[in-house]
């Protein structure tokens, strides 16, 4: 199983790179270099200039999904169990949901700086709402028939949560860091063209400037690699503490 | 023991007070079962679950060994209408729910677990999930559930209701045995007379549109050999459909 679903993953990224080199050489370009040229640059500079700058921006995303969670899970753990505090909460939830966060960006830099803490607040912002609302609606969706045989033993709050909520939500919860975390890496790159000397979106703008597009590609190559080891684990976490949801 | 004095449960929304069930009644034996019968929105699932200690607002007094309901104190093993198993647990921490919730070590003998898992036979079937097991199969372990528990109060809401007609009448004679070995104090609800009559030693009908017990009574063919095959089964079930289509024709036409 862990083989096949790797040698789909090699697949694609074969096919991909046979249509990126098609398509630089029938356009013939500096600004679309041959992926043979890329790969021996990326061979030549990562250790040396690239790795540091993804250290960075795999820390600021960690930090901003770390804190999302910490924030976003009890958050969705109280408004879907607590009816009232929903009635509450969910105006609340809803009124700054579909704020573009990019949006806050001029004011999370006078509060926080232009440093790390408002491109980490930056990430949280995008990832918290969706789970927020992921863990709630999962939460919601649970039959009461699944509670009462616990209640009806005297269950305690702690047993609720660790045999049925937590449970319950966490397959929504992972689905909900999954979409979210696209967004963050997109708005990470954004906000790393300013403020900082590292991390993957100042590397790749940089590079560009220089013009040096063999730079930019390497860079570009490295990001979307990042995500890939992400997205993988994430993947893995799901199949391993979720896997009553494949029987 | 179950000892049921004047219960009363009203639910309450924002504008309206709403009677489910008034003025009930009722005792049950211990090791006595009783089966509760009638039509929808009769109050029957209320009376359960305020058995169940589900309902934590209700007048008059609900007894279990002499001490008054309290879920944290006596054991009480409720079995809703769709198992409520756990679709995160396997097989077997599912039966284990129970114990692990009340604390008691003590019962999780594997010996003990093992031979209820073959008496139900649901043996070999310890590490699936719940949504791998057929009806019947999910059913046997929702009961292992229960009765691994020792209960003091068996409670059971439409306990074999989603099951086809044959599955359901094997699954009765399986708890029939169980409970017989086990002796708890039972209440069941059912919609199906046949299921009341084979199941309950007291069937207590509830009325149409009153929520408190039109009558109670005593059935003098429970524990018999083979009484589904029996003609006076027939007839007694016959009599009791036809004096409860009275009673709730009656109740539309007021």
């Amino acid at each position: 199983m862990g083989k096949l679903v790797s040698l789909w993953y090699l697949l694609a990224a074969v096919v991909l790179t046979i249509i990126w080199f098609v398509v630089s050489q029938l356009v013939d370009l500096p600004i679309i270099p041959s992926p043979v040229l890329v790969v021996e640059n990326l061979a030549d500079i990562f250790m040396k200039y690239i790795a540091i700058h993804s250290l960075y921006s795999l820390w600021r995303i960690g930090a901003g999904l770390l804190l999302a969670v910490a924030v976003g899970l009890p958050l969705g753990v109280i408004m879907g169990y607590f009816p009232q505090t929903d009635r509450f909460l969910a105006p609340v939830v809803y009124l700054t949901y579909p704020i573009p966060k990019i949006a806050l960006l001029p004011i999370l830099m006078l509060l926080f700086g232009v440093g790390e803490l408002s491109k980490v607040f930056m990430i949280f912002l995008i990832i918290v709402f969706q789970v927020v609302v992921a863990v709630r609606d999962g939460i919601r969706a649970i039959p009461n028939e699944t509670y009462y045989p616990l209640y009806s033993l005297g269950a305690s709050f702690k047993d609720i949560f660790f045999e049925v909520l937590w449970p319950a939500s966490l397959p929504k919860f992972i689905t909900a860091i999954r979409v979210a975390l696209a967004t963050a890496i997109s708005v990470l790159f954004f906000t790393e063209t300013f403020g900082t000397q590292y991390g993957m979106g100042y590397f790749i703008m940089d590079a560009w400037l220089r013009v040096n597009y063999l730079e930019m590609y390497s860079g570009i190559v490295v990001l979307s690699l990042l995500g890939l080891i992400l997205f993988t684990t994430i993947d893995l976490i799901e199949r391993n503490a979720c896997h009553w949801q494949y029987k | 023991m179950i000892s049921i004095e004047n219960l009363s449960v009203n639910y309450k929304s924002d504008s309206d007070v709403y009677t489910a069930i008034s003025g009930i009644n009722l005792t049950i034996p211990e090791g006595g079962t009783l089966a509760v019968i009638g039509p929808s929105g009769c109050g029957k699932s209320t009376l359960l679950k305020a058995v169940a200690g589900l309902i934590p607002e209700y007048d008059g007094t609900i007894k279990i060994n002499g001490d008054e309901l309290n879920p944290k104190k006596q054991t009480i093993g409720f079995m809703p209408q769709n198992y409520g198993l756990l679709p995160w647990r396997t097989v077997i921490d599912n039966i284990r729910l129970g114990m692990k919730i009340k604390r008691a070590p003590e019962l999780l003998d594997r010996k003990v677990l093992k031979k209820l898992m073959r008496q139900l036979g649901i043996e070999g079937l310890g590490h699936r999930y719940p949504a791998e097991l057929s009806g019947g199969q999910q059913q046997r372990v929702a009961l292992a559930r229960v009765f691994a528990l020792q209960p003091d109060v068996l409670l059971m809401d439409e306990p074999f209701s989603a099951l086809d007609a044959i599955t359901r009448e094997e699954m009765q004679d399986v708890f029939l045995k169980l409970w017989q070995k086990n002796n708890v104090s039972t209440i069941f609800v059912t919609h199906y007379v046949e299921e009341a009559l084979y199941l309950g030693q007291r069937i207590a009908i509830l009325s149409a549109s009153s929520g408190n017990i039109n009558r109670i009574v005593d059935n003098p063919l429970f524990g018999g050999k083979d009484i589904r095959q029996n003609p006076e089964f027939f007839e007694m079930s016959l009599k009791l459909k036809n004096s409860i289509k009275k009673d709730w024709n009656q109740a539309w036409e007021n």
